[in-house]
């Protein structure tokens, strides 16, 4: 492969790496919210809604960096034999077809709710909840934005190997 | 004609997930083809999909869901300190020279962890990650190896305090109540969510049993799969106690906790993920790199688990836009056979179903509508419970859409071929078929222990 990556891999990577850190969060807040009810006997609405937000942050952010990282899940059992050629070509057609029309979707459909949310500045439904829910549901605009730009980085990459040549793109692997 | 919509678009789903690309995107992607399509003809309404942004949301704000991240986050902890693979060795060598040893050590644990999350999704990966490679490695038949993974993930269905029991029981008591109306009785009965707990205990063990009664089978007739610990110098009980120990006082500690009410499942998966990290920490196993390949691993499995989700969520939308639950419902309208009839056909629907949507989603769509129907046939409501939950469970095991097979395939190392895994289930999935006939033939394995609590 020559250029291995791209500006958006990069990016994606680092908003991933950035991420994994907001598991952490969780799991410390969760821990938090235990000892604060069971020690002192009082529960924290705000510090649940942080891990609410944190799990929200860490799975609408992840998704893109799953998908440049290949984790999303395949039925593989015809994929794992096609040749690279033709793995290119179902990667290219499910994401002109599948993934970007997904990610469009969502990002048209989110857009009135969003705003509609910001118009309002959205507090929690509990009065001693956070009142960032404008921010939280503004994930579902950042979300399909990074996976579409990932995905336009995944079909080009898919692109590039079916441009180039038969003889110097990689043979059949096994 | 064209109110066979929603089953083309399933039987174009089931086609099109075998070349390959993402579950995900491609149940989310084939759903809005057959939208636009219909739209075209003029028999789809796109306002059905206004729904979407407020359901996703739903998903972001749901308190039970936080647990997946935390077990995934124990699990991944568990693994990568080596702390799992120590604890399913020692059990492993607690059953001794018993070839198989390993494979009912796994269902053990398993079944443990099973209860602790209760969620499919979580328990299959975090077996995946802790005992798949120790199998390999120990010589284990892949197919084998991952079958009994993928069957022991399922347990969390029906093993107590399964999320899908909870659920169940909410949906089943309002379906109950408004079933002895519907017949006349103005002082009905009720079904709470520990009557179901109750009714699964007894199926659960059976289910539990059989696994490893096969799995000493499986020993016996091929040992060379199921290879038992080739060291056959005595083992140091001092030594194995103190390794077991740790880990299995967390385990137990987070079961405990849920089981007795203490804590909610996600408290207890928070508190056990950190708990994983502590004792990793001690065990000089956990420098800063390692920590920052765990918490990436969470967000990988973590988000695949929720892409899938709203994959399924987008198509459920457009299904029912076309239309797919009245196809459903007048489908079973048709069927005879009375009460055994209706189930059967509810079972076989629910099934089916299994592929494409998890437990949550079936719950609250399926159940509302044919729930009241067949208990006002006089159908008893635990004993339908624990048979859908048992049901699905088995749904998710069947090649080529069961759910663990893909949670499974998303961990497993690329040695485990994809054939291999859909072998290895087989002979799970016969068990499982075997169970539901008898819990079918004989409706007390269910019923008498929530009958003698009462």
């Amino acid at each position: 492969m020559t250029s291995a990556n791209s500006p958006i891999d990069t990016f994606t990577e680092w908003c991933g790496k950035l991420t994994a850190w907001a598991t952490l969060a969780m799991m410390l807040c969760t821990c938090s919210v235990v000892v604060a009810r069971y020690l002192f006997g009082s529960g924290s609405i705000a510090l649940q809604e942080t891990v609410l937000y944190l799990h929200a942050f860490a799975f609408m952010l992840g998704t893109a960096f799953t998908l440049k990282r290949g984790g999303h899940v395949r039925v593989d059992i015809f994929y794992r034999h096609f040749s690279p050629r033709r793995r290119a070509l179902v990667d290219a057609l499910g994401t002109v077809f599948f993934l970007l029309p997904t990610c469009g979707l969502i990002f048209w459909l989110s857009v009135d709710y969003v705003s509609n949310s910001w118009a309002m500045s959205e507090h929690s439904a509990e009065s001693a909840g956070l009142p960032w829910v404008y921010l939280l549901k503004s994930l579902l605009l950042v979300m399909p934005t990074l996976l579409l730009l990932q995905g336009i980085a995944e079909f080009l990459k898919s692109f590039t190997l079916l441009r180039s040549p038969a003889n110097t793109s990689f043979t059949a692997a096994k | 004609m064209i109110e066979f919509l929603p089953l083309f678009m399933f039987l174009a789903v089931c086609l099109v997930i075998l070349l390959g690309y993402p579950v995900a995107f491609s149940l989310a992607g084939i759903a809005l083809i057959f939208a636009a399509f219909g739209t075209a003809i003029g028999h789809f309404d796109m306002a059905f999909l206004q729904a979407l942004p407020n359901r996703l949301y739903g998903t972001m704000i749901n308190q039970t869901l936080v647990a997946i991240p935390l077990f995934v986050l124990m699990g991944i902890m568990l693994e990568k300190s080596r702390l799992a693979e120590d604890l399913l060795n020692n059990m492993a060598q607690l059953f001794g020279k018993v070839r198989g040893g390993l494979g009912i050590s796994v269902v053990m644990v398993g079944a443990l962890l099973a209860a602790s999350t209760g969620i499919v999704g979580a328990t299959v990966v975090t077996m995946g990650l802790m005992s798949l490679p120790t199998m390999l490695k120990r010589g284990y038949n892949p197919a084998f190896a991952a079958g009994t993974i993928c069957a022991t993930g399922t347990l969390g269905q029906i093993i107590p305090p399964s999320i899908a029991l909870v659920l169940l029981g909410d949906i089943l008591s309002t379906a109950y109540a408004q079933a002895q109306l519907s017949i006349g009785i103005f002082a009905p009965k009720t079904v709470s969510v520990g009557d179901l707990f109750m009714g699964a205990v007894i199926p659960g063990l059976i289910l539990v049993g059989c696994y490893c009664a096969y799995i000493g089978f499986y020993a016996r007739l091929r040992p060379e799969g199921a290879p038992a610990a080739d060291e056959q110098k005595s083992v140091e009980t001092v030594a194995l106690l103190s390794s077991l120990a740790p880990p299995m006082l967390l385990i137990i500690a987070v079961l405990g906790s849920i089981l007795s009410g203490i804590a909610t499942p996600t408290e207890a998966a928070g508190v056990g993920a950190f708990g994983a990290s502590l004792l990793a920490l001690v065990r000089r196993q956990l420098s800063l790199q390692r920590l920052q390949e765990v918490l990436e691993g969470t967000v990988e499995v973590t988000a695949m688990v929720f892409m899938i989700l709203i994959g399924a969520a987008i198509f459920s939308l457009v299904f029912r836009g076309f239309g797919g639950e009245e196809l459903v419902t007048s489908m079973f309208a048709s069927i005879p056979g009375g009460a055994v009839g209706a189930t059967l056909a509810v079972m076989v629907v629910i099934f089916i179903l299994g592929f494409i949507l998890d437990f949550i989603e079936i719950t609250f769509v399926v159940v509302p509508i044919v729930g009241p129907a067949l208990l006002a046939m006089g159908v008893d409501p635990i004993w339908l419970g624990i048979m859908i939950a048992v049901n699905l469970q088995t749904s998710f095991l069947t090649p080529p859409f069961g759910f663990a097979l893909f949670y499974l395939r998303g961990v497993a190392p690329k040695e485990v071929l994809t054939s291999d895994i859909y072998r290895g289930v087989m002979p799970y999935i016969a068990i499982q078929l075997g169970v539901l006939l008898l819990l079918a033939l004989w409706p007390n394995l269910v019923t008498w222990l929530p009958g003698k609590m009462q």
